[in-house]
């Protein structure tokens, strides 16, 4: 399957929702330390074994995070680390890009997730301990949800209620927030280190899993978070991405500093389910086309962004 | 810089839990500095986007002056072939290219001049692209390609072509006119006007190369190239030309296609050339077997910005390092390899050792010989494929030839092979050399593809 090799370091990776042979890239120069960043927007060759590169945008900082837009199929949003967040439509003639620059957060924003249900807003998260949401058409942002501690490292919508969203955050806790509360209504301790990513159950809206440095994967019910329904050891290093598959209820996917790709069951014993160690530095972004069942993709410090279809090894061609 | 600190911070951090008690190992792990030291020799693994890359590098067969396959050749329709390979093999838009530069030597310099400018027409660059020469004697193709890296750094243009033409049946070396009798009074000047041959008789007798060194050396050209030749190895460098031969007798015109270089004699052993006379010195040890052969033949090398060709989707060869010219004692002008060397080396920030291919011009075998063991290089590395006692030394061309047999023997090694060096003698006294790298930034994983618009920068890029 394809390899696309990117002149800086890989950061996160997402597949459109609207073209299957469409992805986004964000990357870092100097492993997202110091300099610039850059997106690629890549597609699929048809048939051909290849991947190319249909445009690019510069940054003047790393950039952490990509998602894309749910109502408009050219728009893509990107998080930055000099804490501004960027709309760029590909449509539309580079020189003009970005379309939007919003610069709120004090500190790197980290992640950036789209809402799934309303298709009309964004959220934001930062290391300035703050989640900010957002819409297209609002020349700032609508709302700070401003209570974890540190850093927030991601925050994702809920695929089922378009006012519901969580966030993990490296104050060891993971928080679940409704839109229309003044505060967050609950808050989940859910690791004793510091949790990096969360993401829910696309089939059962109150389940949800964590990532932490303490090298586990943990799977929670909202219903019932006293204890986890699931802890997943595996990795051999601290977990820096989780995701759930749009396909397999009881699927997930995830990616480490331990440079590996995992995928795991987690309503079964052995859940460690397959391990892919394709990247030669740590791995930190994937994803699991919405589009195409069992697609998948990856990428990480080594620069290179894996796109392969699960089961096979990534590194074939 | 703060920032980056506390970026550091964070993400160290994410390897090593703070009050971590179960896994002693992690409490052990932190940032240090390379351990690599500052060797300048560590792989780079950021790509540099204002690195000067090539992305193609062919040339011609070479052949025999006079009595080769090239003899009825006209020297315009040797670079035209090349030309357009570079264009054809990278489908580059031949109007995005800035400047042709040709280096070439025996030549008159404006009619040379107005025969690249054909050239470019014959291989269908627009009116467009400028065309000049440049004339360092025998590295006039490597300077080309020097000229053209320096002026992309310089931000003249983003893409270029260095090559290379000579066509010694149509220009033997000569002296027009008559030489200023001022040159008396100096020696170098004197010097200057020295037939290179006996140049080579003086680096034989002053350091001691012996005609056995220097007929071995042939011989293992000879072999080397033969075996290349046989390999194929040459194949990816070089470009085919439909040309014609013309009988001298009858004046019948035989249309060929020459690929492969004629002057190769896989049969040469010491004993065919023991028996060779030497030419400039009655007891001298330079002889027709063992001095580089007169030829024709033509080289160009594509080059570009890394960013350029990463926007293209081009397969990088190599990156182009460094440069170096040094003048030596006209008198012995065969030794300036082993002085432009180091030079160029040291300007990488690299070391000798460091250096896994070279591609040093046999002019003659005797400067061959010395600067080889005067740099202590290991054969091994050197010339591979043969150099120019076998192949032939076409003076303005070879300095192509010899980036293109390097670079492409340097990716049929692959990784193990990082930092290559091409470097030749210059006649009237005078070394070049040149630093080309491969490595992390020019492996097979390559993003070929499509330019679609041009302008890919977005607005708040810096």
């Amino acid at each position: 399957m394809p390899v696309f090799k990117a002149p800086f370091n890989g950061y996160s990776v997402k597949f459109s929702p609207f073209y299957e042979s469409r992805l986004a890239v964000a990357t870092a120069q100097n492993f997202g330390i110091l300099g610039n960043g850059r997106i690629h927007v890549l597609e699929l060759a048809p048939g051909a074994p290849g991947v190319t590169e249909s445009v690019a945008f510069d940054t003047a900082d790393a950039v952490y995070d990509v998602c894309w837009s749910e109502s408009h199929d050219s728009v893509l949003i990107a998080a930055i680390g000099d804490g501004s967040v960027k709309i760029y439509d590909t449509a539309l003639p580079p020189p003009s890009n970005p379309i939007r620059s919003f610069q709120e957060h004090a500190r790197e924003v980290h992640s950036v997730d789209y809402n799934p249900t309303r298709r009309d807003s964004f959220l934001t998260a930062s290391w300035d301990d703050t989640v900010k949401l957002w819409a297209m058409d609002r020349p700032a942002s609508i709302r700070t949800f401003k209570e974890h501690a540190y850093c927030v490292y991601q925050a994702v919508w809920n695929p089922k209620h378009g006012d519901v969203f969580a966030s993990a955050s490296g104050d060891c806790t993971l928080r679940i927030w409704d839109v229309r509360e003044p505060g967050s209504t609950m808050i989940i301790p859910a690791h004793d280190f510091e949790i990096l990513s969360c993401d829910w159950n696309k089939y059962d809206d109150c389940i949800l899993a964590t990532s932490s440095v303490d090298k586990t994967i943990k799977v929670w019910d909202v219903r019932s978070y006293r204890a986890p329904l699931a802890v997943l050891n595996g990795h051999g290093y601290a977990v820096r991405k989780v995701k759930f598959s749009p396909h397999r209820r009881n699927l997930m996917a995830s990616c480490s500093y331990d440079m590996t790709v995992c995928l795991w069951d987690y309503m079964v014993e052995d859940a460690l389910v397959g391990r892919y160690d394709h990247h030669t530095e740590f791995a930190v972004g994937i994803d699991m086309s919405v589009l195409v069942e069992g697609l998948m993709a990856s990428t990480g410090w080594d620069e290179l962004v894996y796109i392969w279809q699960q089961g096979m090894d990534p590194r074939a061609s | 810089m703060e920032k980056a600190i506390e970026r550091q911070r964070v993400l160290l951090e994410h390897l090593r839990p703070s009050s971590s008690s179960s896994h002693s190992f992690e409490g052990s792990l932190s940032a240090s500095a390379c351990l690599a030291g500052d060797s300048a020799a560590y792989q780079r693994t950021s790509l540099y986007g204002d690195d000067v890359v090539i992305v193609a590098a062919h040339r011609t067969a070479l052949c025999k002056s006079k009595r080769g396959n090239f003899k009825d050749t006209y020297p315009d329709d040797l670079l035209a072939p090349v030309l357009r390979a570079l264009i054809e093999k990278t489908n580059l838009n031949p109007s995005e290219v800035g400047d042709i530069v040709v280096g070439t030597v025996l030549a008159p310099g404006s009619q040379r001049a107005s025969e690249c400018r054909m050239s470019a027409f014959y291989a269908g660059f627009p009116e467009t692209v400028a065309v000049r020469t440049v004339n360092r004697q025998c590295s006039s193709g490597l300077q080309a390609v020097a000229d053209v890296a320096a002026a992309i750094k310089a931000g003249f243009y983003d893409i270029g072509i260095g090559a290379g033409l000579e066509s010694m049946t149509t220009n033997p070396m000569a002296w027009e006119g008559s030489v200023n009798p001022a040159v008396k009074k100096f020696a170098q000047a004197q010097n200057c006007l020295l037939p290179m041959g006996v140049t080579s008789e003086n680096v034989a007798q002053r350091f001691g190369v012996s005609r056995q060194e220097q007929d071995q050396a042939a011989v293992d050209s000879h072999r080397k190239a033969a075996a290349a030749t046989a390999a194929g190895k040459f194949k990816d460098e070089i470009i085919p030309v439909k040309t014609k031969l013309v009988d001298p007798k009858t004046g019948d015109e035989t249309p060929i296609t020459v690929s492969v270089d004629d002057g190769i004699r896989p049969s040469t052993t010491l004993a065919t050339l023991g028996k060779l006379k030497p030419v400039f010195k009655k007891d001298g040890t330079t002889t027709a077997g063992n001095s580089s052969q007169v030829s024709d033949g033509a080289g160009a090398v594509l080059l570009m910005k890394r960013s350029v060709a990463m926007q293209k989707g081009l397969p990088v060869l190599g990156v182009f390092r460094t440069f170096a010219a040094v003048g030596v004692d006209p008198a012995i002008m065969g030794i300036g390899p082993a002085v432009a060397i180091p030079a160029a080396v040291k300007a990488a920030g690299l070391e000798l050792d460091d250096i896994d291919l070279f591609e040093i011009n046999e002019a003659f075998a005797s400067q061959f010989v010395y600067c080889r063991n005067k740099l202590g290089l290991d054969a091994e590395k050197i010339n591979v494929n043969g150099g120019a006692m076998a192949i032939g030394h076409p003076l303005g061309a070879t300095g192509a030839r010899c980036v293109a047999t390097l670079l492409h023997e340097m990716k049929r090694r692959g990784k193990d092979c990082r930092f290559g060096v091409v470097s030749m003698c210059i006649g009237t006294g005078m070394g070049a050399a040149a630093v080309f790298e491969r490595g992390d930034g020019v492996d097979e994983l390559r993003n070929a593809r499509k330019v679609e618009a041009h302008g890919l920068l977005s607005k708040d890029a810096r």
